[in-house]
């Protein structure tokens, strides 16, 4: 778990900078603590391109967007790149 | 002539369209009233403004929620934390001067919940007065139900259950946009409701401003700086990125409005100025970068400004994504941007002609629209056709 756990992170955070492609996010210093919203400032429309570029990586059926459906607005607000992570390995294990 | 009831949250920004609106609504023969936070408003209202006040004791004072939060956090906050207990707060005192005032119409700013829940209590046609183009539209299926559970909560304290809908706030008779359909966009859905899309209500009411006018040199290409009143004092991260991209392009001369203790920081192509006669500067540059407020982006659209939007907190992100999406504005990461990243976001909106052609065409559409006097004529409309006068006014 863990292993895959590290490894579904790194393709995560690879696909933040790619997809945000700014100077200053190719040494910002990411991990499962980051929160999208205060620490990245991402807006919601780069968070879906983010997501559709995991989807395309793994190329199971994640539906990130259904599953961000059941969160509170409470969970948006602090949403993070762990938990992110987190719902892509539980994801992923099913598949 | 109808006898008309204003309410208005004690904000600026919404006070003012409705100032513009009462008084082409006033020119037009009718009697308006204002239930506002007097202590809050008053001296900004008319000087013989019939006024009932919604603040009593010392509980008149809600503040706006804390000016360091940015994103969702600071949209959940306006609703949780000002907009909805400041709506209970004044429910029962607003009826009561409803009953007291008697009026044939309402007129309610969006953000104030209370009057459209008293109008529909009361059976009056009434008109929503929408101040910003985020709030028409739809957010995501989790935030639209947490903003109906908001309603809903409000709601079943005070209307009868036949009156509950997901969405009080809008009035089904007629629902005033401050903006135009060419900004908002299609690509999201909207709430069901009868809009109008006005334009800017181009209210008056701004203080007079010194300004060294002569500082602009005719030969520069030059920029307006400001991130609004709200957000100007934030942190300074922003403006010193500002500044160091703007060093180095001596071409460029630039207006910062920012706090004064970064005058020392300025390089000599920048001026820093804590407060500045908006309107009149911008008639005079070339292009905007700033918060993405209404205001501000209605203001540089009308006269044809591209902007670079760095947008912080509460409707900004979606004015933001809306100007980028007309063709009109580039994006910039208020709490990340990089004098690099500046200067080149600074040098691509000065030098694409296609952002000013957008600019120039929303500008000529927000220009044409009615304003204020077309909301006005569309409010009166709304008066149950003529019955005997009852009351003197």
């Amino acid at each position: 778990m863990d292993d895959n756990y590290d490894g579904i992170l790194a393709v995560v955070t690879d696909k933040i900078r790619s997809t945000v492609n700014e100077d200053w996010i190719q040494d910002f210093d990411i991990g499962p603590e980051t929160r999208f919203n205060d620490d990245l400032e991402l807006e919601s429309i780069e968070f879906v391109k983010i997501a559709d570029a995991i989807q395309a990586h793994f190329g199971t059926r994640l539906d990130i967007v259904g599953w961000l459906s059941g969160k509170s607005i409470q969970e948006l607000i602090g949403l993070s790149v762990g938990d992110l992570t987190g719902f892509i390995a539980g994801a992923v294990a099913q598949a | 002539m109808s006898r008309i009831l204003f309410t208005v949250p004690p904000l600026t920004g919404h006070l003012n369209p409705a100032l513009a609106v009462a008084q082409a609504l006033a020119d037009l023969g009718h009697t308006v009233a204002w239930a506002v936070h007097a202590r809050q408003l008053g001296d900004k209202l008319p000087p013989r403004a019939r006024v009932y006040p919604l603040d009593f004791g010392d509980d008149g004072a809600l503040d706006i929620a804390a000016p360091a939060v940015r994103g969702l956090e600071s949209v959940r906050l306006f609703f949780e934390d000002y907009t909805m207990p400041m709506a209970a707060r004044v429910l029962q005192p607003l009826e009561a001067i409803a009953r007291d005032f008697c009026p044939e119409l309402m007129v309610v700013d969006h953000q104030m919940p209370a009057g459209a829940l008293v109008a529909r209590k009361l059976g009056l046609p009434w008109a929503s007065l929408v101040t910003t183009s985020a709030s028409i539209q739809k957010m995501s299926p989790t935030l639209d139900a947490w903003v109906a559970e908001q309603y809903m909560g409000l709601q079943r304290g005070y209307l009868p259950p036949e009156l509950i809908v997901e969405r009080p706030d809008f009035s089904p008779h007629r629902v005033i946009v401050f903006s135009i359909e060419a900004l908002i966009g299609s690509a999201h859905a909207r709430v069901e409701a009868p809009y109008a899309f006005v334009g800017p209500a181009r209210g008056h009411g701004r203080r007079q401003v010194d300004f060294p006018w002569d500082w602009l040199r005719p030969d520069r290409r030059k920029l307006l700086v400001s991130l609004g009143t709200v957000s100007r004092d934030r942190d300074t991260r922003f403006f010193e990125v500002i500044m160091a991209a703007l060093a180095g392009m001596p071409e460029v001369q630039a207006v910062l409005v920012a706090p004064a203790q970064l005058v020392a920081q300025a390089p000599d192509n920048v001026l820093v100025r804590d407060y500045v006669p908006q309107l009149e500067l911008l008639d005079r540059v070339d292009a905007v970068i700033c918060h993405a407020g209404h205001n501000t982006v209605c203001e540089a659209l009308s006269r044809g400004l591209p902007l670079i939007v760095a947008p912080i907190r509460d409707d900004q992100p979606v004015i933001a994504r809306q100007v980028i999406d007309a063709g009109a504005a580039l994006f910039m990461r208020h709490g990340k941007v990089t004098p690099a990243a500046a200067r080149s976001a600074i040098e691509t909106l000065l030098g694409t002609p296609a952002l000013a052609d957008r600019a120039q065409a929303l500008g000529q559409t927000l220009r044409e629209a009615p304003g204020a006097a077309g909301a006005a004529a569309l409010i009166a409309s709304l008066a149950a056709p003529a019955l005997p006068r009852q009351r003197v006014a």
